[in-house]
Formats: C-alpha cells, sequence, structure tokens
C-alpha cells in the first residue's frame, strides 16, 4: 500500500489516494473533502512519465488522463517487483543509464564507429549512387546553370575557342553530353570540367603546350570527367553532407542556396584520387582511339608538374588529389601495358596549328 | 495557501546522457532520428520542469513529430522544387514569377509555422493532467505578422520592437492552461526605450552593461505576463539580477570552450535553474482550482516547420 495524489484529469486538484498494487492492475482509492471514489488502472492502459525521479508520475486511459503522483523512493522498486513484464514500465532510458559507465563508453564507441562508417563511407555511396542516376537532361541544365556563372569571372578569347572547337571537331569523342568547349585568357596552367559536357581550357595551358597530343590528352582527361560524373558526384557529395549537418543543427533552409551559390566554389572541387586517375585513363583511351602518340598524356603530366614546382610532392600523403609523380608512373605503367598503333592525322595537326597561330 | 512556486531540477549530467545518445543516432541514420531525439530532449525538460512541486509532461511523441518532419519537408520541398524549377527555366519572366511564390510561401509560412508550432506544443503540454492549449487563430497571427512585418520594413527596423510586442500580445493572449488565461502587458514603446539604452550604455561601458541589458530584456518578457484565472489575476515576475546574468553568462561560456562545446547540456539547465527558479507568480493564482477545458490536438506539421526556419518559441 502506497500514499499518492491522485488528478481525475479534470481538475489540478491532488486528491489523497491509497495506492494498492494488486494482481492484474492498480487501485486507487481518493478521498478529498466529500469526493470519494475508488478507481481499477489495467496494466495495458498505464503509461508512465519518462525520465520519472524520486516522484512517480503515472498516467491512464484515453485523453483526458487520469494521473497519480507518488512520492515514496520505493513506490518503483515494488512496481518492477509486482510487474515485471508491464509495458509501461520498460524504458529504454532506463536501461541505457542502468549499463553503467563500461557499458556506455562501448555503446559510445561502437556509435561512434559506426557513425564515421555512415560519414566517410556510407555518405559518399548514396550521393555518388544518386548523381549517377541523375537524368541526362537535368545534369545538362544544372551544368549549362553553372558554366554561365562561372564564365562570368572570366574573359573569353573568342578566337581561340573557335580555334580549340574545330580541334574538338576533328577529334573521335564518345560521350553523353555534346561537348562544349571554351578557352578563356587566364593564364594560370589550368583546364576544369562542369557537368554537362562543358570543358573550360585556360590560355596559359595552351601556351605551354608543345605538341597537339598534349591537347587532346587534356582534352580526353576532362570529358572523362564529365563522362564518369565526376562532378555531378562531388556536388551531390557535398551537398548530402550539407543537408546531413542542416538536419543535426536543425536549419535546412539554406539547402536551395548551396545548389546556386556553389558556382564559385564549384571550381575548388577536388576530385578524389581515383576520380583524378580514373580521368587520366580515360585521356588515355582518347588518344589511343584516335590513334595518337599516348606519350602526350605523359608530356601533359610533366608541363603540370613543372609548373607546381616539387614542394607538393611531400604532402601526398595528406591530399586526397594524387601527385603528379604518381600519375605519371600510373601513366606509364598502363601504356607499357597496352599495344597500340600510331597514325598521323593531318586534320588535327592544322587545326593544332591554327589554334597556336592565335598566339 | 503557499506561494506556488517554480522549480527546474534537470541535471547537466542526465541533459548530456539523453543528448549524446540523440547525436549519435541522429549521425548514423542521416538525421532522420531528429523527432525522436526532439521528443526526448522535451520530455526531459519538461519532466524537470516544476509548478507547485508537481512536474509539467510533454505528452508529443517521435512518432507524432516524424509525421509532421515529413509533412513539413514537403511543404518546403515544394517551396524550393518551384524556384528551382524557375532557376532552370531560364526565363527571366518565369524565374521571376517562381521567385515571387518561392519567398511569398516562405513569407506566409513563418507565421503559419508559428501558429502551427503552439498549438501542438501547447496541446501536447500538461500539468496535474490538465492540459495547455493555443486558441488563436493563423489568420489573426497571419494579420498581426504582415502588418506589423510592414511597418517595421517602411520604418527600417525602427518598429522592430512593436512587432516583437505585438506578436507576444497575439500568441501569449490566446494561451490557455486550462480555464487559466494569459495575457502579455508590455508595450512596444518600453521594448524600444530599452534596446535604445540597452544598446548605448553597452557601447559606452564597453559591453559591461549588455548583462543588464539582457536582464531588461527577461525581466521585460517575464513580468509583462499576466496569468487570469476565475477573474482574479497573477503576475510572473523575474528576479534575476545583472550580477545573476553575468555569472552565469560567464561560466556558460568557459564551460562550451573548455569541452569544446560538449558541456552544452550543463549550459541549458544551468540557464534554466537560473531563470526558472528566479521567477516567482504573484498574485491569488491557485494551482489547485484550474480545470480541464482544452480539446485533444495532436498535428504536429509545423512544429519542425519552425524549428526548419529557425522559429523559436516565444
Amino acid at each position: 500500500m502506497f500514499e499518492g495524489k491522485f488528478y481525475n484529469g479534470h481538475t489540478s486538484q491532488g486528491m489523497p489516494a491509497a495506492i494498492h498494487l494488486a494482481a492484474h492492475g492498480i487501485i486507487i482509492s481518493y478521498q478529498a473533502g466529500e469526493e470519494s471514489g475508488t478507481v481499477f488502472w489495467e496494466l495495458a492502459g498505464i503509461e508512465q512519465s519518462e525520465f520519472n525521479d524520486a516522484t512517480t508520475l503515472l498516467r491512464y486511459g484515453g485523453y483526458p488522463q487520469q494521473q497519480i503522483a507518488v512520492f515514496e523512493q520505493d513506490f518503483m522498486q515494488a512496481l518492477q517487483r509486482h510487474y515485471p513484464e508491464a509495458a509501461f514500465l520498460k524504458s529504454r532510458y532506463r536501461a541505457w543509464l542502468r549499463t553503467g559507465l563500461a557499458g556506455m563508453v562501448v555503446a559510445g564507441g561502437l556509435l561512434l564507429l559506426l557513425a564515421v562508417t555512415v560519414f566517410f563511407w556510407g555518405v559518399p555511396a548514396l550521393a555518388d549512387q544518386a548523381a549517377a542516376h541523375f537524368p541526362e537532361d537535368f545534369e545538362r541544365r544544372l551544368g549549362e546553370e553553372l558554366h554561365t556563372t562561372l564564365l562570368q569571372e572570366y574573359e573569353i578569347d573568342s578566337a581561340k575557342t573557335a580555334a580549340l572547337k574545330a580541334y574538338l571537331n576533328a577529334l573521335q569523342v564518345q560521350a553523353d553530353f555534346p561537348i562544349e568547349v571554351t578557352v578563356v585568357k587566364e593564364q594560370e596552367v589550368n583546364a576544369f570540367a562542369v557537368p554537362g559536357g562543358f570543358v573550360v581550357v585556360h590560355e596559359g595551358i595552351l601556351k605551354e603546350m608543345q605538341g597537339h597530343e598534349e591537347l587532346a590528352a587534356l582534352l580526353g582527361h576532362e570529358i572523362g570527367h564529365v563522362q564518369l560524373r565526376h562532378s555531378t558526384k562531388a556536388i551531390a557529395r557535398s551537398l548530402s553532407y550539407y543537408m546531413l549537418f542542416s538536419l543535426l543543427l536543425g536549419d535546412i533552409s539554406g539547402v536551395a542556396a548551396v545548389i546556386v551559390d556553389n558556382a564559385a566554389a564549384f571550381k575548388d572541387l577536388e576530385y578524389s584520387r581515383s576520380a583524378e586517375q580514373d580521368a587520366d585513363r580515360a585521356g588515355l583511351e582518347l588518344l589511343l582511339s584516335n590513334k595518337l602518340n599516348p606519350a602526350g598524356m605523359l608530356h601533359l603530366m610533366e608541363r603540370l608538374q613543372a609548373q607546381e614546382g616539387d614542394e607538393m610532392e611531400a604532402l601526398e600523403f595528406m591530399s586526397t588529389h594524387p601527385s603528379t609523380q604518381n600519375r605519371i608512373v600510373e601513366i606509364r605503367q598502363q601504356i607499357k601495358e597496352t599495344s597500340y598503333t600510331i597514325a598521323p592525322n593531318p586534320a588535327l595537326e592544322a587545326a593544332w596549328k591554327k589554334l597556336k597561330q592565335r598566339e | 495557501m503557499p506561494e506556488p512556486t517554480l522549480a527546474f531540477k534537470g541535471k547537466g549530467a542526465e541533459l548530456f546522457s539523453i543528448q549524446i545518445v540523440n547525436i549519435a543516432l541522429m549521425v548514423v541514420t542521416l538525421g532522420l532520428y531528429y523527432p525522436w531525439a526532439k521528443a526526448k530532449k522535451l520530455q526531459y525538460l519538461y519532466r524537470k520542469l516544476e509548478l507547485a512541486g508537481s512536474p509539467f509532461t510533454f505528452h508529443g511523441t517521435g512518432q507524432e513529430m516524424f509525421r509532421g518532419f515529413l509533412k513539413g519537408l514537403g511543404i518546403l520541398a515544394m517551396l524550393y522544387g518551384i524556384w528551382f524549377l524557375g532557376i532552370m527555366s531560364q526565363e527571366p519572366a518565369v524565374m521571376g514569377i517562381c521567385t515571387l511564390v518561392f519567398v511569398a510561401g516562405l513569407g506566409v509560412l513563418i507565421p503559419v509555422a508559428m501558429h502551427g508550432m503552439m498549438r501542438y506544443r501547447l496541446a501536447r503540454t500538461s500539468w496535474r493532467g490538465i492540459h495547455m492549449g493555443y486558441r488563436g487563430t493563423a489568420s489573426d497571427l497571419l494579420q498581426v505578422y504582415f502588418l506589423n512585418l510592414f511597418l517595421t520594413v517602411v520604418t527600417f527596423g525602427l518598429y522592430g520592437s512593436w512587432l516583437t510586442v505585438n506578436l507576444r500580445k497575439e500568441i501569449i493572449g490566446n494561451i490557455r492552461f486550462g480555464n487559466a488565461r494569459f495575457e502579455y502587458l508590455g508595450e512596444g514603446s518600453a521594448l524600444f526605450w530599452l534596446h535604445l539604452k540597452g544598446f548605448l550604455l553597452t557601447i559606452v561601458t564597453c559591453g559591461v552593461y549588455a548583462f543588464w541589458y539582457t536582464k531588461d530584456l527577461l525581466a521585460f518578457y517575464i513580468d509583462n505576463i499576466l496569468v487570469e484565472q476565475e477573474g482574479a489575476y497573477s503576475r510572473l515576475q523575474s528576479h534575476v539580477t545583472g550580477w545573476d546574468y553575468m555569472k552565469l553568462t560567464v561560466v556558460n561560456m568557459l564551460l562550451l570552450v573548455c569541452t569544446f562545446g560538449l558541456g552544452y547540456a550543463w549550459v541549458v539547465t544551468r540557464t534554466l535553474t537560473l531563470v526558472v527558479s528566479k521567477s516567482t507568480i504573484e498574485g491569488p493564482f491557485n494551482p489547485d482550482r484550474l480545470l480541464q477545458t482544452e480539446k485533444e490536438y495532436r498535428d504536429a506539421t509545423y512544429e519542425d516547420i519552425a524549428d526548419m526556419m529557425d522559429i523559436g518559441l516565444v
């Protein structure tokens, strides 16, 4: 027999009550002034307030619920003794607290491990899947949008762009998207691909090139990024991380802004090691299918290497970007393993000459 | 009849053990656990908040809020979808219309979400079995919101104090606690001067006055809340001093910095303990004479939209 307060769900007046734990439920006899009565609570209808402490709160029935509050410490133990199987006594939170420090540390460690796995493996894998299944026309339109925004920052060299287009036309390319190339007046030795078939080439890298095979290699590499959906995947990844964080922080209002505002940050997207090497392979394949000298790929790498200097090499382990030296080794290996034929291609050479004349 | 007292009995360590599980589960489920995490947190905080020795109860469940979460996500996704389609169309006219629809939609969503959140949150709050409730209508709140927002915009923000106060009047005025009802007495002009004074003195004192400024704001929000019960009025009163607030803030900052943010649970419990335990109810309010008046209501759609849009509980 325990003493507590009974609340009938109609008034906040607590009525002193005697609480008896019977076999199939709780019997509550209350009395306040002239009002008195007895109610029987079936076990199935009882709910426990989560996070009970010295005071045990129990509720019963449909809306508005009846309630009892018992201030005695051993009431909870008595409940557990009487109704070991009762659903209302099962609290995952209480069970969690009972696991003790060792249990918590183990569980916490496991959860952390799981979280890390999800974070570093699950999210990218999901994002890549999503990106791979983007409809092509959607990807093209997304690319158009990004491409237009990006080009606003540059000055386009229309003469060289026309010449580069002519070169591309003479090249045999297999891609899901129509490839559109642009040359911009920028001296940095660089080029990048935008989803949906857009390739932007800096004037600087064209100047450095000594042979047209290098240009074919570069185009092949960038088209490889496009074809393998690398930047679409990178966008999907950064977007999913953003969504995850904003969900955790409870604010998703900025998600759309990311897609649109990301144009500026887009250039800095880093491809993974394997993405970069896959694109190299695609570039090499383009050279081979056009019967061009695969050494063009190596020369292109050497230009990049000369530009970078040596200081980058030491950072290989820290960077997700494979060092150019590693890429060169990889390409050499691949060239060695393939058999190929080289044939002169007058159309390409003519287009290359025209491009070089514009300098 | 002893004075009805308010107390907060929550402990940082307990809240921490809840939050750490919440965060881990949210990361693992890519955030889908969020509604359950929120339910747990609210259940804990309400259970440890006491009036006259009896705790409050939060009846909301993760399931209810998850349903609301999905609906809320749907509404937001639709709005963003319209905007996105507009941008993709690359036609200036379509782009303009879609952007307009998007901005207007978000604008309407703010007061609608406030209204929905108040309805859900209060209907799922009870004390000694007596449920709270929100009687306001979305259209009234929309009117108050847009009229005051318009005035705030045309006065370049100067009217902001009135916007805040008028929203509080509308919202708090519609809160029921069984047969007791609330009212908000503050005036926009008072808040405006308070802001002006606080702003100037904070600059003059190189920031030290900020604690007293915040204390004044807290007092302005709490002291102006009136409770009417059977025709008799009582008032809430905050006794937090500038010193209290300074100690609270400085220690909270240290807690956050020294634990790299892990101490957040303690920051929450410390703050609630101070604010609640230093608030009193002045007047004849009788906690034993509340009667059940509110109907059941379980729709949590806007509960999460309010969260997503970062609308705090008033």
